[in-house]
């Protein structure tokens, strides 16, 4: 186990050049200079070469790209053109903020999918299975951004139960509706590959050995069952707490959550390059640290994986 | 008792969860909205709306402006005007006293103003000081010093421009032109934007990027120290958060979203809590006047004629704008307007278009930026042109791109508007209208005109107020009959607050305004 996770983390190495590359690439191909925006709307042009000099921007592409390299290898990410503040200073306090909004999304996703799923499966055909899928169905049909509107405007303004924006120095409440909303699309996916997969479970035979043998039904459910439909569950969640990691944009925004997504988003439109590398290059860590656990975890879920990595 | 326990801590943890919507309302503390973060509060660099608001409460100038717009005392007492109307000699306020204990003195307005013209700050304003004399050699790093800065003694500086320059005293009054303390740039450097000191009415508590500034009053302020205990911003990006926020008592004052003005106007509740007032802005089709075939004069008037600006105001933007018929906004200056614009003559639009011989219309592109408000204005300045013969392919782009193909001439035809910097109508003219700032310098409309390039410099060099809003009208009316922009309204700004805010303002321009009016009612 510890070959292979040593491998996977020599493995990203230059997965993450690749990504730094492909980055660089397309900043520089999309249309937008942003120096024009840092500029305001009256500047003179002499002004707008030297800003340009300052940062770097009036040299070829492969020159602007290795200087960014050597500043990574010297662990920095750079400052942002706008603010000038110190992008990893920048990730570092948003990056909790949005770990934290990913978690409880997440948290939420994997309980009521898996509730669903599992109560679909067994259920199959009666009126339960009709509910529980359909709920899935208007999950996945629901946009994030409406959703998160319409849960600021009932539990919010309509009841007054829970605070429509902020992080409120960490108190639970301010994580509710920027968590449902964010993890209800996930929610009803989970809920779907569930029930399929459980369907495929439930037919095997070890199900009925376990029956013969005086197991009662939710047992047989839950600790048999429902642990061999997990392989595909694990995946899902953990592709989903990847992209969350990457951050939620719309959910940050109609929220105001201090999160990487925002900032990434803003700088993509200002064009503020060293904080979109930067962002870009965090996102990529994270994608492939849960990539590994999620691996690492299907040894856990069926042991006969641990036994084929030998 | 298992299954009581857990019903018991069920509750407690749904309790300890839901803490209420609305939180408790602070006594001493003004809570307001911004929809984004300060990019920074370093003077030098602050070139946007956000930024200059905040340091407008930090800082101080020599002069600043009060909420008529005009010139009054700040960090200087009083001033002279040289004959020849060049040099400006500034008495400076005795006493005053930066965040971090030192008095401020006369070298401390020579050194702020040094930095905002020195080439290793690139500050984007450093246009402001363009006029003072020895400014541009030493922006290009020809000279160590600026020869118009002159520091006679501890609390007296002359400041000598290269020409009569009447506009000078508006451009001290933007943020830019804050005074800073030497010590604390170079203690912070490139951090200083995030660690202010200023002489100004409220100093700068906290700031969470992203998430919320507080600024507390400075007790030691040398003129009107604020009624409030504190200043508290938070960024709440999203509009319909912000009026949830509002409403669930969390906000005290709120600059109305766009969408939501009809509905407050007509909230008996909130009605009286209404502030509103017509910004120093306009906004514009703007022409790319050296692109086929805009620069025939007669197809700009054609399509000035072929859209119903009065209409469009009534109905898309649901009178929240003024209609414009001019570039200069309604208030600036005392003397009227020479001109009426153009009101809609959809005949007239064809005839302009048969004379240029482009009877059977033609096909253009309109730019804009991405957005609901400027999509929908768009659409139906692209429904009136059509009537006309002319098809305008709408390029809708997001603000990086859009801006991009707009200064560098791409856009035949762009909406786009002009802020005031300062209110002057001197800035509604000389960057948008004169040759020499054509492209990102504000002439986007690449419009030239020697005729009214001299008019305008003659305007600027015109101490005498009265005498230069004359000539300021005078070239408005020359622009409009050129005709660079389709002048299409100037926007209202709507400020609600709640009951318990007095005093509040609308100022004509954001840097005016100090923040020492407002005041909360127990």
């Amino acid at each position: 186990m510890r070959a292979y996770v040593i491998k996977r983390m020599l493995l990203a190495i230059p997965t993450l050049c690749g990504v730094t590359l492909v980055t660089f690439l397309l900043m520089k191909s999309i249309p937008g200079d942003p120096v024009l925006g840092m500029v305001g709307e009256r500047a003179d042009p002499h002004v707008i070469a030297q800003m340009r000099q300052n940062l770097g921007l009036d040299k070829p592409f492969a020159v602007q790209y290795l200087r960014y390299i050597s500043l990574l290898c010297r662990g920095e990410l750079g400052r942002s053109h706008y603010t000038n503040r110190p992008v990893a200073e920048s990730i570092a306090t948003k990056f909790p903020n949005t770990l934290k909004l990913a978690g409880a999304a997440v948290a939420i996703a994997v309980v009521v999918g898996l509730t669903l799923g599992i109560l679909a499966a067994v259920s199959r055909g009666t009126v339960l299975d009709t509910f529980c899928t359909l709920t899935a169905s208007l999950g996945i049909a629901t946009p994030v951004f409406w959703l998160a509107l319409l849960l600021v405007m009932l539990f919010s303004y309509v009841l007054g139960w829970l605070p429509a924006s902020g992080m409120g120095s960490g108190a639970p409440a301010f994580l509710v509706l920027p968590a449902l909303s964010l993890g209800t699309r996930s929610a009803a996916y989970l809920a779907r590959i569930t029930r399929s997969s459980m369907l495929e479970v439930m037919t095997q035979d070890f199900l009925r050995t376990a029956r013969a043998k005086g197991l009662g039904e939710w047992t047989v459910t839950l600790k048999h069952a429902a642990r061999n439909a997990l392989i595909p569950v694990v995946t899902l969640a953990g592709l989903d707490f990847g992209s969350y990691l990457n951050g939620s944009v719309l959910t940050e925004t109609i929220f105001g959550w201090n999160g990487i997504g925002r900032f990434a988003m803003e700088a993509i439109l200002k064009r503020d390059y060293p904080v979109i590398l930067g962002t870009v290059l965090i996102g990529a860590v994270a994608f492939i640290v849960v990539n590994l656990l999620v691996d690492i975890s299907y040894a856990f879920i069926d042991p006969r994986i641990r036994g084929m990595r030998r | 008792m298992n299954k009581i326990w857990h019903r018991i801590v069920a509750v407690v943890a749904a309790a300890a969860l839901c803490s209420c919507a609305r939180s408790s309302i602070p006594p001493d503390t003004v809570r307001l909205r911004l929809s984004g973060s300060p990019t920074t509060l370093d003077p030098a660099l602050i070139v946007d709306v956000t930024s200059g608001r905040i340091a407008a409460k930090l800082f101080n100038g020599l002069v600043k402006l009060d909420e008529m717009g005009k010139i009054v005392p700040d960090l200087a007492t009083d001033w002279d005007v040289s004959q020849d109307g060049r040099t400006y000699t500034f008495r400076i306020r005795s006493g005053v006293h930066f965040s971090n204990g030192r008095e401020l003195t006369a070298r401390d307005i020579e050194y702020s103003f040094k930095r905002l013209l020195s080439p290793e700050v690139a500050s984007p304003r450093g246009w402001i000081l363009s006029h003072v004399v020895g400014a541009r050699e030493f922006s290009d790093g020809k000279s160590g010093s600026v020869a118009g800065i002159s520091v006679k003694d501890a609390h007296t500086v002359a400041i000598t421009l290269d020409s009569p320059f009447a506009p000078f005293p508006y451009l001290l009054t933007m943020p830019n032109a804050a005074i800073v303390p030497e010590e604390e740039v170079k203690k912070w450097g490139a951090d200083f934007g995030f660690h202010p000191a200023g002489t100004g009415p409220f100093v700068l508590a906290n700031w969470e990027q992203d998430v919320r500034l507080v600024l507390t009053s400075n007790d030691g302020y040398f003129g009107r120290v604020p009624h409030v205990k504190h200043l508290e911003y938070r960024i709440i990006p999203e509009d319909l958060t912000a009026i949830v926020e509002f409403e669930n008592g969390n906000l005290d004052v709120l600059e109305i979203p766009s969408a939501e003005i009809p509905y407050y106007l007509a909230n008996d509740r909130w009605k009286p809590f209404i502030l509103s007032r017509t910004g120093l802005n306009i906004y514009y089709l703007g022409f790319n006047c050296q692109q086929e075939p805009f620069r025939d004069v007669r197809v700009r008037r054609a399509v000035s004629y072929a859209i119903d600006t009065r209409k469009i105001a009534a109905t898309v933007l649901e009178k929240r704008v003024e209609p414009a018929t001019g570039p200069i906004p309604p208030g600036l200056i005392e003397e009227p307007a020479l001109t009426t614009g153009y009101d809609y003559d959809r005949e007239r639009a064809v005839r302009l278009l048969n004379e240029s011989g482009l009877a059977k219309g033609f096909r253009t592109k309109l730019f804009l930026n991405t957005g609901r408000e400027e999509l929908s204005v768009c659409e139906a300045i692209h429904s009136y042109l059509r009537d006309v013969e002319i098809e305008a392919e709408l390029v809708p782009l997001e603000w990086s791109a859009f801006k991009k193909a707009v200064a560098s001439g791409e856009a035949p035809l762009f909406y786009l508007s002009w802020w005031a910097d300062y209110p002057e109508p001197e800035n509604f003219l000389f960057p948008t209208f004169h040759s020499s700032n054509w492209g990102a310098a504000g002439n986007r409309a690449r419009f030239g005109s020697t005729e009214i390039d001299h008019a305008i410099e003659d305007a600027q060099r015109t101490l005498d107020d009265t005498e230069r809003w004359r000539k300021y009208r005078e070239t408005e009316k020359m622009v409009v009959d050129e005709a660079p922009w389709v002048f299409l309204w100037h926007r209202k700004e709507f400020v609600l607050h709640r009951p318990r805010v007095e005093g509040l303002k609308l100022f004509p321009i954001y840097s005016a305004d100090k923040g020492t009016e407002i005041l909360l009612n127990p």
